[in-house]
């Protein structure tokens, strides 16, 4: 069954390819810019552990690696499940009444309907800047698949819970996109800067540090505790993400609403 | 087995008022205030399998709502439906191998990429193999006469072309059930005929049934055998399409325009003098099929004057129900018994619409 899914998925994806590959300029412009975009940003971490230091123990290093697994876990959902960043949208355009249509599970098959190919400079820039980190061996990258697929997992998942209140509000996007910022902000902060209530929010009703900090920690130390609370967060996670938008689905009013602003 | 079964079926949409913004929306979400619409108000039909039957009603009737609800996109709040022994909203997955959507207003294919691309795509969702999937193609590129768009990107094709191809997708999985929503919305009077066509031609071809809704009589009229009529989410007429005809369909509206002027009191036998335009060169009348035939008032109104412009035209689908309704209306000593099981509502049936001024 997961065979066929994923073989549905990879066709889904094909298609977003090939309409991508119609464009080719603005793929290739998209790509790049993203790599520049994190790399100029990144230049300001740059500038500042070279005037300190070290921020709470957190060093250069330490930072690389937080952008490198957050910019590619980031980015694998962007290119992967890109309509996790529009979902709220589909919602209210009536836009699922072509997935409803079609004998796939609905909430992948929306989220992988779209890729945003920003995401592929985000993964190259992750994978690169973590390949520049001095014991980047072969088992390094394997943990460090890990932790950015982790941190992907997280990262939709809560997205769609957040786009899924689109079912009970009518409208969710301005919400979701400061969703996004907020919990991509947060989770390129070194956790350490935070403790007591703000690092519990971190960890629950923004779950950034899952996001950012949580992952790069077993990209660098992987111990199976470590693992089991980041893998336990983020399927936790997701089944409430599943529960939410199935909930939701019940609600869903399909198109022509007729919505008055008052 | 009827291939569609619908009893009672109702579907109220609360229409939201909420106030602009993030803060208006968590209000929302909080203390939600409604104006509710009854978008179908107690449907009930059966459909064979293998037919044609068409669903028309004005703009807001209620035919998308229906649909939508039997292909498993909204859930009911009322009532019960099975789809070819399925009921949509508990087994969507399962009904969705076996019926084919089109929604004119809301398009399938993917808009960048050619069509045979989302027909492949199709494939894989469906889990046909590639084979099938290429033998498919190839005989629903002749049946829509499509072979020629199929590489081209969608967004290039016009809205006729798309439509073929919408069609055509939507067969690939060669499904027991079309459920068309206005396929032909938009289309001009050449394109239409064409999605006609072929949906008439693929009705009999590989016996799909196909449930088609319109707001255009003349959809139905030249495809459906049968017909259902909806308004304000009730079923008002669901007959043969010959009978809604003969019934109905008999008032026809010319308008024609003289070369020369008419003199006042102009009257033209059989028919009713509805307006005589500034200078008397325009004339509107009206006049019914039944008494009249159309060749007699073609005849006298060539032979009043010169014609310069003539048009005839069909009443309006809003006529029609308003027509309807009146039959329906109990009379006393109602006459013309055929009649009578072609009106859903309840109620003897009287003098036909139209039959005297
Ligand atoms: N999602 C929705 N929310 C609120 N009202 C709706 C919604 N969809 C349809 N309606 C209302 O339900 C009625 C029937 O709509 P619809 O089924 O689209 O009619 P039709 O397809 O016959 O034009 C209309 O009054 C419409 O405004
Ligand atoms: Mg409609």
């Amino acid at each position: 069954m997961l065979r066929r899914e994923l073989r549905f998925l990879t066709a889904l994806w094909k298609a977003n390819l090939q309409a991508a590959m119609e464009y080719r300029a603005a793929f290739v412009a998209q790509v790049v810019g993203m790599m520049l975009n994190n790399a100029v940003y990144f230049a300001i971490w740059v500038v500042f552990f070279d005037r300190f230091g070290q921020v709470r123990g957190w060093q250069l290093g330490d930072m690389v690696l937080l952008f490198a697994v957050t910019a590619t876990g980031f980015g694998l959902a962007a290119v992967g499940f890109g309509n996790v960043l529009a979902m709220a949208d589909v919602i209210a355009g009536g836009g699922l009444d072509y997935y409803l249509t079609l004998p796939r599970p609905v909430l992948v098959h929306v989220l992988a309907s779209r890729s945003r190919y920003g995401g592929l400079g985000d993964v190259c820039y992750g994978v690169l800047t973590f390949a520049l980190l001095a014991d980047a061996g072969p088992s390094a990258f394997a943990r460090f698949a890990l932790g950015s697929v982790l941190s992907m997992v997280v990262f939709v998942a809560f997205m769609v819970l957040v786009q899924s209140l689109a079912f009970w509000m009518g409208s969710a996007s301005q919400l979701s996109a400061q969703s996004v910022n907020a919990l991509l902000t947060f989770a390129l902060y070194p956790i350490s800067l935070f403790d007591g209530t703000a690092k519990f929010l971190l960890f629950t009703i923004l779950p950034a540090a899952f996001v950012g900090s949580v992952p790069a920690a077993l990209v660098r130390d992987f111990t199976w505790p470590a693992f089991a609370q980041l893998a336990g967060a983020a399927f936790a996670l997701l089944a409430l993400a599943l529960v939410v938008f199935h909930r939701g689905l019940r609600r869903y009013e399909s198109g022509s609403a007729v919505r008055v602003q008052v | 087995m009827a291939a569609i079964r619908v009893r009672d079926l109702r579907k109220t949409f609360a229409a939201k008022r909420k106030a602009a913004g993030l803060r208006g929306s968590l209000a929302a979400l909080w203390r939600p205030e409604h104006d509710t619409v009854q978008a179908v108000d107690g449907i009930g039909f059966e459909m064979e399998p293998g037919e044609l039957l068409g669903f028309i009603g004005p703009n807001g009737a209620g035919k998308s709502t229906t649909i939508k609800i039997l292909t498993g996109i909204l859930y009911p709040t009322a009532g019960d439906v099975d789809v070819l022994g399925f009921v949509p909203w508990q087994a969507r997955r399962d009904l969705a191998f076996h019926i084919g959507t089109v929604f004119g207003q809301r398009p399938q294919l993917w808009y960048h990429l050619p069509a045979v691309d989302t027909f492949q795509l199709f494939g894989k969702i469906y889990e046909l193999d590639d084979a099938v999937v290429r033998r498919r193609i190839d005989a629903l590129a002749d049946a829509f006469d499509i072979r020629h768009l199929l590489l081209t990107p969608v967004r290039k094709l016009s809205l006729g072309q798309r439509m073929r191809c919408e069609v055509a997708a939507s067969l690939l999985h060669q499904p027991r059930l079309l459920l068309l929503d206005e396929p032909s919305i938009g289309l001009d009077v050449v394109a239409k005929q064409r999605i006609r066509d072929t949906i008439r031609h693929l009705n009999a071809a590989e016996g799909v049934g196909v449930l088609l809704t319109s707001h255009d009589a003349g959809d139905i009229e030249s495809l459906c055998k049968r017909v259902i009529i909806v308004n304000h989410g009730r079923i008002v007429y669901d007959d043969k399409v010959s009978t809604l005809k003969r019934q109905f369909l008999t008032s026809k509206r010319v308008e024609v325009r003289y070369a020369e002027s008419m003199p006042a009191g102009f009257t033209v036998e059989g028919t009713e003098i509805l307006k005589v335009g500034k200078g008397g060169y325009g004339v509107k009348l009206a006049f019914d099929t039944r008494r009249t035939p159309v060749e007699a008032v073609v005849a006298r109104l060539a032979a009043a004057g010169t014609l310069v412009d003539m048009t005839i035209e069909d009443p309006t689908l809003e006529e029609v129900i308003r027509a309807i309704y009146e039959t329906a209306r109990p009379h006393a000593g109602a006459g013309d018994g055929e009649a009578s099981a072609a009106v859903a509502t309840a109620g003897a049936v009287g003098e036909p619409p139209g039959a005297a001024p």
